[in-house]
Order: structure tokens, then sequence, then C-alpha cells
């Protein structure tokens, strides 16, 4: 924070300073949530299926602590400009990761459908991936919130590109596989799993929009689904 | 035959929301404005305009010259032998300070409400009828001060004893009862200076409605402390502040910021600005 930040309102700024805190823990369980639901499907491991969803407890737990912060904040600090921006992008972000937990979740419920189905390896390589580049946008996602870094919340766009490219890997090797009856079953859970995973990176996404927006004050969607000429995705 | 159903004050004042404030008529425009007590500069190269049918407010720190600002509206300046006003403040596209313009006219277009209501010691009925009766205005006096009065939002509660002393008037309703007194002489702009700043949060309350309500009829210019009131009352928003000479010696109030209220709330474009109405003080 900037010299002028410390002048007043000390303790207006020590409740946004631990707001933010909260959310980044909020952003910590959700990796921890992510590493298990990605590592569940890949390893089958039913036992570790039923943590990631027990797990999802503390997630809402934190949500909810970072929720009433806002609450109470807004009630009692009326905050506005940048710490108005601040706040709402807080408020959104909350509700983003709260989401990114709830698909890790159904990743988990997802495996523990697939119980005693054969799985297909090259396909566990692909959620790997997957895993490991929206755990990346999470992390490229809070640091730049902390760090109100505009040009790393828009390069999540280029991670989103990625992710979809991968997404779409595992959606054409599903239909490779489709033909084998005992892989069916299996693989319609799966293209579920891709799915979350690919959505876990949109919200990451979303995460970076507030972040644009907090540091310039003008919302802007960096790709607009519904206008896709219009939007700045680099393919 | 067709009748025309007169619009409902709701649907003027929303037809006024819809205008952006900056393409309203303008009413005063002040252009590299100073003011000098005895030589001390309060306030410098101040430019600005203040629509119609709107409220502007003024903020800023103490000693910021907000209050030395809205003086020069009405000329109240006029009143302090060693104040000099330089600069133009153009009424309507008249200059204000202009050889020929009678200060006491200024003052009833143009009128006035202070951060301490100060009721005549007269009667509530008395303290309305004061302004028309030395102008000599024309029409029902008694039809003159209900109006004022209805439109000051204090009928209501003194229809029943216009005879009895103003100063029996809690501060709340004795502000409206300046505000009433200020509406019976029909200005054209009324100035506020901090005027719900000794009030309770009801009564505060209360002038803000009645700002709301008045914007459709006057243009109304409001100093304030509370920046709050400011985002929920104004359409426009001047920060004014402090600029101190490097020597350290020197403080002289110059404006740093005038926009949409929205945007002086939301996303001010001055660091000085933000820091102020984030509550820190750079």
């Amino acid at each position: 924070m900037s010299e002028a930040r410390q002048v007043g309102r000390i303790s207006f700024q020590e409740e946004l300073d631990g707001l933010e805190a909260a959310l980044r823990m909020e952003g910590e369980l959700v990796l921890r949530s992510l590493r298990g639901a990605v590592e569940c499907v890949c390893s089958q491991d039913l036992e570790l299926a039923d943590e990631v969803i027990a797990f999802d407890d503390d997630i809402d737990a934190q949500y909810q602590e970072v929720g009433q912060g806002i609450e109470l904040l807004l009630a009692r600090q009326t905050p506005v400009a940048s710490d108005l921006r601040l706040v709402l992008a807080l408020l959104h972000d909350n509700l983003h990761l709260e989401r990114m937990g709830d698909l890790c979740v159904t990743i988990a419920k997802l495996t523990k459908l697939t119980k005693g189905l054969q799985p297909d390896d090259m396909l566990l390589e692909g959620f790997k991936e997957m895993g490991e580049r929206a755990e990346q946008m999470i992390r490229v996602a809070m640091r730049s919130l902390k760090e109100r870094d505009r040009i790393a919340a828009e390069s999540l766009l280029e991670l989103d590109e990625l992710i979809d490219r991968a997404n779409r890997r595992v959606v054409n090797r599903l239909l490779e596989i489709g033909h084998d009856l005992e892989m069916r079953e299996w693989g319609l859970r799966m293209i579920l799993v891709s799915r979350c995973l690919e959505r876990i990176g949109d919200h990451a996404v979303d995460v970076g929009e507030q972040t644009a927006y907090l540091v310039t004050g003008e919302f802007r969607e960096f790709t607009d689904a519904s206008h896709p000429e219009h939007s700045e995705n680099i393919e | 035959m067709t009748t025309i159903e007169p619009m409902s004050l709701g649907d003027i004042a929303q037809a006024n929301d819809l205008i952006e404030p900056a393409k309203r008529e303008i009413v005063f425009d002040v252009q590299d404005l100073a003011v000098a007590y005895a030589g001390n500069v309060a306030i410098r190269e101040v430019s600005l305009g203040v629509y119609k049918n709107s409220v502007t407010a003024f903020i800023g720190p103490s000693g910021c010259g907000k209050s030395t600002f809205i003086r020069c509206f009405n000329r109240m300046n006029d009143l302090v032998p060693t104040a000099k006003v330089t600069g133009d403040v153009l009424y309507h596209g008249k200059d204000l300070y202009a050889a020929d313009v009678d200060a006491v006219e200024v003052r009833r277009r143009i009128g006035m409400v202070f951060q301490k209501p100060n009721p005549f010691p007269k009667s509530i009925y008395d303290n309305i009828a004061f302004g028309p009766r030395v102008l000599g205005l024309k029409g029902d006096l008694d039809e003159r001060v209900e109006q004022a009065l209805k439109q000051g939002a204090l009928w209501d509660e003194v229809k029943d004893r216009l005879k009895e002393s103003a100063l029996g008037l809690s501060g709340g309703q004795q502000q409206r009862l300046c505000i009433a007194r200020c509406l019976a002489v029909e200005p054209d702009v009324i100035l506020m200076d901090e005027p719900a700043s000794a009030l309770d949060p009801i009564s505060t309350t209360r002038i803000e409605d009645l700002m709301h309500e008045l914007k459709r009829q006057y243009t109304i210019v409001i100093v304030t402390h509370n920046m709050q009131q400011a985002a929920r009352v104004a359409d426009m928003t001047a920060f004014f502040s402090v600029d101190v000479a490097p020597d350290g010696g020197k403080r002289t109030g110059i404006l740093v910021e005038y926009d949409k209220t929205a945007k002086i709330f939301t996303k001010p474009a001055d660091k000085r600005t933000e820091d102020y109405v984030t509550g820190r003080f750079g």
C-alpha cells in the first residue's frame, strides 16, 4: 500500500486487508481441493474423492466468512472509489472461488461414479495437464489481484486458451474411444470432468477481469462469448 | 377531446435525471476566479460551470476555500471589506460583478442558507413574509407564505402556529424555515453552506429530500463536509484542496477535480480526490 494509504482510516484499511487475506486463503483452499480432485480422478482414488467432497465445507466456511466481512464493511464503512471497486471485486472473486470449489466436488463425485470402470491412460494424462493449467491460472489470478497487475490478469486469457485446447483434445480422444462399449460409460463421465476443469479456468479468467476492473475502473469482459467477433480471443 | 395529463413530479424528476448534468443550461460560468482577504489568497484559478436544475456540491478539507467560493455566487464577499474577487463569474451569461449589478437584487435571485439556522426573532409567518414585504412583491402574502412553507416541507408542521415565534422550532425545522424564507422571494438559485451539519440524522435526511425536490425548480449549490451527503444529493461534485507553497508557508485553496458525482465517488481521475474521498488525506 502507498504511503498515503496509511495516513487515514487505519482500522478500515486493516479490515480491507483482512478481507483480501481471507480471500487469498480461500484461493489456497481451492488449490488444495483442485489438486485432490485431479489426483483422485487420475489415480481412481475413491477415498481421496470423499476427502475432496468433505473438504468443500472448509471452502464454503471461508466463502461465508469473506461474504459476511464484505457485508459488514459495506454497512459500516461505506467504501468509495478504489476501495469500493476492491470490495466489489472481492465480492465477485469470492463467488468465483466458491464455484471452483464446487467444480472440484463434481470431479470427485464423477470419479466415484466410475468405480470399477476401465480408464484410458491418454485421457488421464490430458486431465493432469488440464489440472496443472487450471492450478497455474488460479495462481496467476490470485497473484495479479494481490499485485494489482492488470497485464498479468489479462494473460489469463492466453492461459485459458491452452486449457480450452486441452479440453478439445480430451473430447477428440473420447470420440476415438467411444466405439468401445466398456469405455463409453467411463467416457461420458469423463467428458464432464474435462468440462469442470475447463470451467475452473473460466472462473480464473473472471477473477482476472475483476482485477482489471479494480485497476482501471472500467469493467470489460476479456472475451465476449456471445459476440466472439468482438473479442480479443487469440484464435 | 383529449386531455393531457399533467406530468407527475416523479416523471419530471426522471426526465431531468435523464439529461446529463453537463449538458444542461449553465447558470454560473466561473472563469479563473481568485479571492484574497487582505492580500492573502484564499482560493485561486477556479473555473467551472454550475448547471441548471441540478445540485452541485463542493467538498474538500477545511481551509480549501469552498465556503469562500460559494460566497462568490451571491457576492457575499462584498460584505468583507478586505476581500478582493478577481476573475469572472457569469450568471446566465451576465457578469455578476459588473458595476451596474445591484448586489441586493443578486442576493434575491441567489438565496443562501447557512450552517446554523438563523431565523429572525419573529413569528414563523413574519420570517417568511419579511422578504416579500421588503421587496414589495405582488400577490397575496398569506398565499405566498403558505406556498413557501409547503415548498420548504414545513407547512404541515407549522400551519396551526404561524404566529408563534420561529425560535420555538427545532433545529431541523428552523433550517427548513430558512430554506422556505429563501424560496419566498422567488429565487433562481439556492446556495447552501453546510446546511445540515448542525442537524440530527433525521433532520438531515429531510433537508436532503428537500434538495432533491427543489432541484426540479431551482438550481442548488451546496458546500458540505459530509462526503456521503454529496454522494447522495449532488449531480455534480467539485473537490477542492489546499495547495501549500513549496516553502511550507502560504496555503491556498484550489479546485482539484470537478465531474459527475458518480465519477468522483467511483473512479476519480485525480489521486488527491481519491485520497480524500476514501478518507486517506494525501
